[in-house]
């Protein structure tokens, strides 16, 4: 695979305003346990990403929600089912979607400065001059109100904002597909608010596709056009709910909303008594 | 000897906090100056009579003149020669196999038990047999500094490699770096602390195998300068060249420390910022 | 049973490269590709190392060197876990003896023997003399690294049960610093093991290390070769010893990374 072409279609696709649909065709996945056996992880999954959409997957923690995530992205291959974008099998990671991890403290790389950690995600795809590299990323960091500290090193920042240096770096790399697990859950309540509203910014302004794993039921609906709820490992879908929200989407008002509200309870619910609220389930 | 400063074990995570305490040494400073006194007076007074047991100020003086008269210095210039070139090689194939098999487990699984095999003979054993197959020349000694400074380089460069954060790799690949690149600007440098650990720990070793050879098949350098001494009965040369190498093992590790410090700067900072805001 | 798997394919794959690397020095000296004197074939050494082990020859040189080892060890170690839990414990004894230890410690051993050999003579005391100051140094600096990174409030759990200052030593500070005793413990047999072998090398007065020069300098080629092996083999059983000990003693403690 040419990396100079990939490059080129990248920016080709970008130019045709993101056309391809992700699609998850009956994906499974199971490890080899610890006595030899198999363990499933995700039952059978299928997902229709159309482009340009925001989608959320909830469930509740252990299911496999990075496992499929990781899947998705190529970072992992299937036990069964296929992943495709567009027409393409998704068989290794591909050039138009990039995962945003969970701990921004381990995926931003500590021995580089911030630019150059910007730089890292598309410097090896894009031939970009040293001049050109250095406007992009100057842009990306812009774009997440961090172009002050781009000579700094990660550990050197808060945690919130090495957040927003892995979102302006995942960005940077001009992804179609934006697949981020859990990326604000270990950050203080206040600082994920502020998240929020950046990467729905973000998300209008460069109208990426959105995938986003967490198993927080607020985060999901207040950012998602749909919420996928997984249930209990083996991970299956148990219930896809439109959220028709309108937008833009306000921090305060939309969470206080009759209809948010009402969608709260509903995915709460199915999380609690069918997903795999076993505790409560018992209690009740 | 310098490998000492490592850490419980030569594979474990290196440690950046300093074991030094700044406080007062008054007493223990005190202490060895009352025992080189005691070294001056004995000799001085008589109390310990031998013409082995020269005064400290005179081996100290004897060290100097025989520096100032230049008499020392190729003497300590071909030890260090040689160390560099043995250091060298060793810590080159060292690297390289670190990587190659914490890298890929076919290679593993072929040349781990070899190495623990090797590992326990001690070293200045292997000199005399290879005595017939490279002769007294230098090959034997860089061969002999080389093979004990692998060793550490390659154990600890293995646990660097395989310790690599899974999400480092994960980034490497969803930015769709290649390979080569991804080691070179990922890999590496995430293994680098322990990679330097086992170069320093090794740096100790070779210096001290380094004298270790000279002394058995020596025509040069300062073991054999120490040998020499021993046998030509001029004790204050040999204090002073034990002195002295002792000073040179100093510094290389003094040396050694600075340069790491500066060279993974990043992950001393990254650790204690990182702990000071969990 | 894949742990044991895995174990087994280490063992055979394990096994391949040395076998293959003697069957190719075999070859190679049979075929004259390198010289057979000064490069014997593998099973020729063999034959040698085997009535060297026959006629019981290996015996009185391997006693002596595991025997001087052994002391020097002990000695070594056993001061130094001493000193080292009284610098730990006590800041006034650190402090009096913190520089001393700075200054000698990068000292390399071995150029203290032409030293020791002046006064102490070419016999048991000179070996067993540089063997225990090898040793000394690492037990010593992870004794005193152990100590300091015992748990205070294990100390002051101690003290409010009332044990006075010896259990608090014996059952406390030993044990919690034990890993770290152990391992520098281990690093010290080896440098002891390279020290009684350098030793006898210069001083030329029995021992392993002896041997192995004598067979070189009198041209005993295939001789000098085993007794390579000899060493080897000692230098083997004792990493295996060590480790065995090493993990009765301190079963608590997270097995070393691999």
């Amino acid at each position: 695979m040419s990396i100079a072409t990939d490059a080129r279609s990248a920016i080709a696709a970008r130019a045709a305003v993101s056309g391809s649909r992700l699609t998850v065709d009956g994906i499974g996945k199971s490890f080899q346990g610890p006595g030899g056996s198999a363990v499933e992880a995700i039952g059978t999954v299928s997902l229709d990403v159309a482009p340009g959409e925001f989608l959320a997957i909830v469930g509740p923690s252990g299911c496999g929600k990075s496992t499929l995530l990781q899947v998705i992205a190529g970072l992992m291959l299937p036990s069964t089912g296929r992943v495709r974008l567009g027409e393409r099998d998704v068989t290794g990671e591909p050039a138009h979607m990039v995962y945003l991890f969970q701990q921004y403290s381990k995926s931003l790389l500590p021995w580089m400065t911030v630019a150059n950690n910007v730089m890292f995600a598309f410097r090896h795809r894009m031939k970009l001059s040293q001049a050109a590299s250095l406007a992009r990323c100057r842009d990306y960091l812009a774009m997440v109100g961090l172009a002050d500290v781009a000579a700094h090193y990660p550990w050197q920042l808060s945690g919130g904002m090495q957040q927003r240096v892995a979102i302006a770096r995942a960005l940077a790399a001009e992804p179609q597909v934006l697949l981020m697990d859990e990326p604000f859950s270990s950050v203080d309540a206040l600082t994920r608010l502020d998240l929020h509203s950046l990467i729905l910014d973000l998300w209008t302004q460069k109208r990426f596709t959105a995938v986003l794993v967490t198993h927080d039921v607020d985060e999901a609906i207040f950012l998602a056009d749909r919420v996928a709820v997984l249930t209990q490992r083996p991970a299956t879908i148990s219930e896809v709910i439109e959220t028709r929200l309108p937008r833009p989407r306000h921090s305060i008002e939309t969470r206080e909303s009759p209809a948010f509200l009402a969608l709260r309870h509903r995915l709460l619910d199915y999380l609690l008594t069918r997903g795999g609220g076993r505790s409560h389930a018992r209690s009740a | 000897m310098t490998q000492l400063t490592a850490d419980a074990s030569a594979r474990s995570v290196p440690r950046f906090r300093s074991y030094r305490l700044r406080d007062s040494r008054a007493s223990g400073v005190a202490l060895v100056l009352v025992l080189l006194g005691l070294w001056e007076a004995s000799a001085r007074l008589g109390i310990v009579q031998s013409s082995n047991w020269p005064p400290f100020s005179t081996v100290m003086t004897t060290l100097f003149a025989s520096i100032a008269d230049g008499e020392l210095l190729p003497v300590v210039l071909s030890t260090l020669w040689r160390l560099a070139r043995g250091y060298a090689i060793g810590c080159a194939l060292g690297i390289g196999a670190g990587f190659l098999i914490g890298l890929y487990r076919p290679v593993r699984l072929a040349l781990l038990p070899t190495i623990d095999l090797l590992r326990p003979i001690p070293i200045p054993a292997i000199i005399p047999p290879l005595i017939f197959l490279m002769g007294l020349g230098d090959t034997l000694r860089l061969f002999a500094i080389a093979f004990a400074t692998f060793f550490p380089v390659a154990l600890n460069t293995i646990a660097g490699v395989q310790a690599v954060e899974p999400v480092y790799h994960q980034v490497a690949r969803t930015f769709g770096v290649p390979r080569a690149a991804a080691l070179r600007r990922v890999v590496f440098p995430a293994a680098l602390p322990f990679i330097l650990a086992g170069l320093r720990t090794s740096l100790g070793i070779a210096f001290v195998v380094t004298v270790i050879a000279e002394m058995i098949v020596g025509q040069e350098g300062i073991g054999y300068y120490l040998i020499t001494m021993e046998f030509a009965m001029r004790a204050a040369e040999m204090y002073g060249g034990i002195i002295l190498v002792t000073c040179i093992a100093y510094l290389l590790n003094r040396g050694f420390l600075a340069w790491e410090a500066r060279a993974i700067r990043w992950a001393r900072l990254a650790e204690t910022m990182q702990g000071d805001r969990a | 049973m894949r742990a044991l798997r895995e174990r087994g394919l280490l063992i055979v794959s394990g096994c391949a490269i040395p076998l293959t690397l003697l069957l190719a020095l075999e070859v190679a000296a049979r075929s004259g590709a390198v010289n057979p004197i000064f490069l014997p074939p593998p099973s020729a050494i063999l034959a040698t190392f085997w009535s060297i082990v026959a006629s019981g020859g290996f015996a009185a040189p391997l006693a002596q060197t595991v025997l001087f080892l052994f002391v020097g060890y002990g000695i070594g170690c056993a001061t130094a876990i001493v000193l080292g839990i009284l610098m730990g414990s006590s800041r006034p004894i650190f402090n009096l003896l913190e520089p001393l230890i700075e200054l000698l410690r990068p000292l390399p051993k071995p150029a203290l023997l032409p030293a020791l050999i002046l006064f102490l003579g070419l016999g048991a005391r000179m070996e067993i003399t540089i063997v225990a100051l090898g040793c000394f140094f690492p037990v010593l600096i992870n004794t005193l690294q152990g100590v300091r990174a015992v748990d205070p409030t294990m100390i002051n759990t101690a003290r409010t049960f009332g044990h006075g200052r010896v259990a608090i030593w014996r059952r406390i500070l030993l044990p919690a610093s034990a890993p770290y005793i152990l391992a520098g413990m281990r690093i010290s047999l080896g440098l002891g093991l390279i020290l009684v072998v350098t030793a006898e090398m210069i001083s030329g007065n029995g021992g392993l290390g002896d041997a192995i020069l004598a067979a070189q300098r009198t041209f005993l080629v295939k001789e000098s070769y085993a007794w390579l092996v000899v060493l080897a083999l000692l230098g083997l059983a004792l990493t295996w010893f060590f480790s065995m000990v090493e993990r009765r003693l301190a079963f608590w403690s997270a097995p070393p990374v691999q």
